[in-house]
């Protein structure tokens, strides 16, 4: 039987749900905020063989194709960086869930693994995501404090996800601990920072697309 | 102690709340500052190293001044998240001259956006509160004023329109030795109401007589207004919500007068997307009757049998430009490509096209700003070497803005081409009944 202390118990529950639920309550109040803003208006007649919900469908699955734009065509190699970042930060997220209510996932020494080695790829990643930021000067005139804390809290809750992902407290309970004291962090912070991007981006894809779709741009048309 | 802010500055930032919307406040939250749309400029590409070209700063622009005055972070955290206001005259007009000399608003980067940010319409909007505190180039505001006061943008009297008018009615009966070929003005319940860019009534009045001869051989009901004939509206380019819903209103007030059954817009890129696409939400009107482009007016007369067209009469090599607005913008790429095949014989395609080509750099007001002229012929570059590779002798495009800028880079970069629209290569490849025929004398 797993004997785990009452602040390692503490930041893997109630910690964690508190900092879910403050992360909620400031999502419905940006929510509220949102809605406060008047709805634009698509007046013109539809176009093309397309439709409104086609064209937010194709929107939304862009990020999925990147074949269909130039940026992520031109830049494959940013491309699979982000989907790497990406899938690691999911998959910390998740991790923060199964660790106290379903530890019997990660039993298996090959998931561990995998999931360890995501989590560095992640992270190597993002420090690579860092440097470009740092040292582009086209990255550094767009970006924030904001930017570049958000970026390397992540780079350090990643890595500290690959030290915790064992989860065996028997060992130490430091990197348990420092994963979800971050995790906690990384949840009030989130609202407040780039990193909600995430939240946003498909409300913001869906509305473009939907535009796009009801003239007949979305889907584009490849030229030969 | 607060900083003092200029009278313009306060009025610009009392404007701001009033002109997001929601699809907006989204965009503005959900750029992740990722700088993917970098590369996708033709600004960048031909000023490499020059950040204020940008797409992501130039949106940059409008989302500090969103975090400073509509989002509670760069209130209580302005510099943590970037925020910042604007407080002298010496801010707006360095906004004025990212704003309006350093975007065509060609929506390139908004289609290249990952998350779907819509920097071109930030930038758009950037536009419109500098124009309401009166902070834009002189050019913007000629234009501007002569939209509003006269009720074309190029301040074409209306006496002068129908004398226009007059004479090429006088042309075409000459050419073609027929009487009976019109240009009906403010004729009532008309099959097409058709609008022109003042520019065409200006410089250019061989289009409307081109387009005149296609309806005629087609046997077309249609008629060309005394009022609201200008379809071009400067609101686009100056993001002025209320001067783009104004003209607009005059297009469509003029339709129903006459009660026309359909609205057909010559070729002018900003104009159809002005009239077509974003005229209703600016005027507030659903349209009561359909409207298109001229380029689906002739394609469908040619698939409907109306007119008869022969492609060897036009043998040189052509190549297609999309406008932005029609590809980015409206969805129209394919039907100009289908009427080309059908009306030359040796079309090239550019690289790239549709809906990814790059601007011409006339875009987005960009022809009446010519203190930013320099900037522009040095960014088309991009455009002129798109075109060399294509070995065409003609570069057709559908908007006259393109007209305008195609032909200024040409001649900037010696090029050795010609710019056309589909509608005089149609005229030239139309296939006159007999009778008509033999009558007919040179164009």
């Amino acid at each position: 039987m797993n004997q785990t202390s009452p602040l390692l118990q503490f930041a893997e529950n109630l910690l964690q749900i508190v900092a879910l639920l403050f992360m909620a309550t400031v999502y419905t109040l940006k929510i509220r905020w949102i809605l406060r803003f008047p709805q634009g208006k698509d007046r013109q007649a539809p176009r093309g063989v397309s439709s409104g919900p086609q064209g937010a469908k194709t929107s939304l699955l862009a990020i999925a194709m990147p074949w269909t734009m130039g940026s992520t065509r031109d830049h494959w190699f940013l491309y699979v960086q982000f989907v790497i970042f990406h899938i690691g930060v999911a998959g910390s997220i998740a991790m923060s869930f199964i660790i106290p209510y379903a530890p019997g996932v990660m039993r298996g020494p090959g998931v561990v693994l995998a999931l360890q080695i995501l989590f560095l790829a992640a992270a190597i990643v993002g420090l690579i995501r860092l440097v470009r930021r740092l040292g582009s000067s086209y990255m550094r005139s767009i970006s924030s404090p904001d930017d570049y804390f958000s970026m390397c809290l992540l780079i350090v809750w990643l890595v500290f996800s690959a030290l915790a992902a064992p989860n065996n407290p028997q060992v130490g309970e430091g990197p348990l601990l420092a994963y979800f004291f971050l995790t906690a962090f990384f949840l009030v912070y989130v609202p407040f920072s780039k990193i909600s991007h995430y939240l946003y981006y498909p409300f913001a894809r869906w509305y473009l697309g939907r535009t796009l779709g009801h003239r007949g741009v979305y889907p584009l048309v490849k030229g030969a | 102690m607060a900083a003092e802010r200029s009278e313009k500055a306060a009025a610009l930032v009392q404007r701001l709340p009033q002109k997001v919307n929601r699809q907006m406040v989204l965009s503005l939250a959900a750029c992740a500052h990722c700088g993917l749309c970098t590369d996708q400029c033709h600004y960048v590409l031909a000023n490499p190293g020059d950040v204020t070209y940008s797409p992501a700063y130039k949106g940059d622009r409008l989302r500090k001044l969103f975090k400073a005055h509509l989002d509670w972070t760069g209130r209580v955290i302005p510099w943590w998240v970037g925020a910042r206001s604007v407080y002298t005259d010496e801010e707006l007009e360095e906004l004025k001259d990212t704003v309006f000399g350093k975007c065509t608003n060609c929506r390139r980067c908004s289609l290249n956006c990952p998350m779907g940010v819509d920097l071109a319409t930030f930038n758009r909007m950037a536009r419109g509160l500098l124009v309401h505190v009166g902070v834009m180039p002189d050019g913007v505001a000629h234009v501007a004023k002569d939209q509003w006061e006269i009720g074309n943008q190029m301040g074409v009297l209306q006496e002068d329109y129908l004398e226009t008018l007059a004479w090429m009615e006088e042309e075409l009966q000459s050419q073609y030795n027929d009487p009976n070929i019109k240009i009906p003005i403010d004729k009532e319940d008309a099959n097409v109401f058709y609008t022109i860019n003042p520019r065409e009534a200006k410089y250019d009045p061989r289009t409307i007589a081109d387009a005149a001869a296609i309806f005629h051989f087609a046997g077309e009901n249609w008629t060309m207004g005394s009022d609201g004939w200008d379809m071009t509206n400067f609101g686009l380019f100056n993001g002025d919500d209320e001067l783009g819903g104004a003209v607009a209103a005059r297009v469509y007030d003029a339709v129903e007068r006459l009660r026309a059954r359909k609205l057909v817009i010559s070729e002018c890129g900003h104009g159809l997307r002005s009239t077509m696409c974003e005229g209703p939400n600016w005027a507030k009107r659903d349209l009561t009757f359909p409207a298109e482009t001229s380029v689906f007016t002739m394609l469908n007369y040619i698939k409907e049998g109306r007119i008869k067209v022969d492609k060897s009469r036009n043998p040189e090599p052509v190549t297609y430009h999309d406008s932005c607005n029609l590809a980015r913008s409206c969805g129209i790429t394919e039907e100009p490509r289908e009427l080309l095949q059908l009306v030359c014989s040796d079309f090239r395609e550019m690289h790239p096209n549709r809906a990814e080509n790059f601007c011409c750099t006339g875009g987005g007001g960009a022809m009446s700003m010519s203190e930013y002229s320099p900037r522009r012929l040095k960014s088309a570059k991009v455009k002129a070497d798109q075109l060399k590779a294509t070995g065409a002798k003609i570069v057709v495009t559908s908007c006259h803005n393109c007209v305008d800028g195609l032909f200024d880079l040409i001649r900037h970069y010696k090029l050795d081409m010609e710019v056309k629209q589909l509608v005089t290569l149609t005229a030239k490849a139309l296939v006159l009944p007999q009778a008509a025929a033999a009558g007919a004398g040179s164009p």
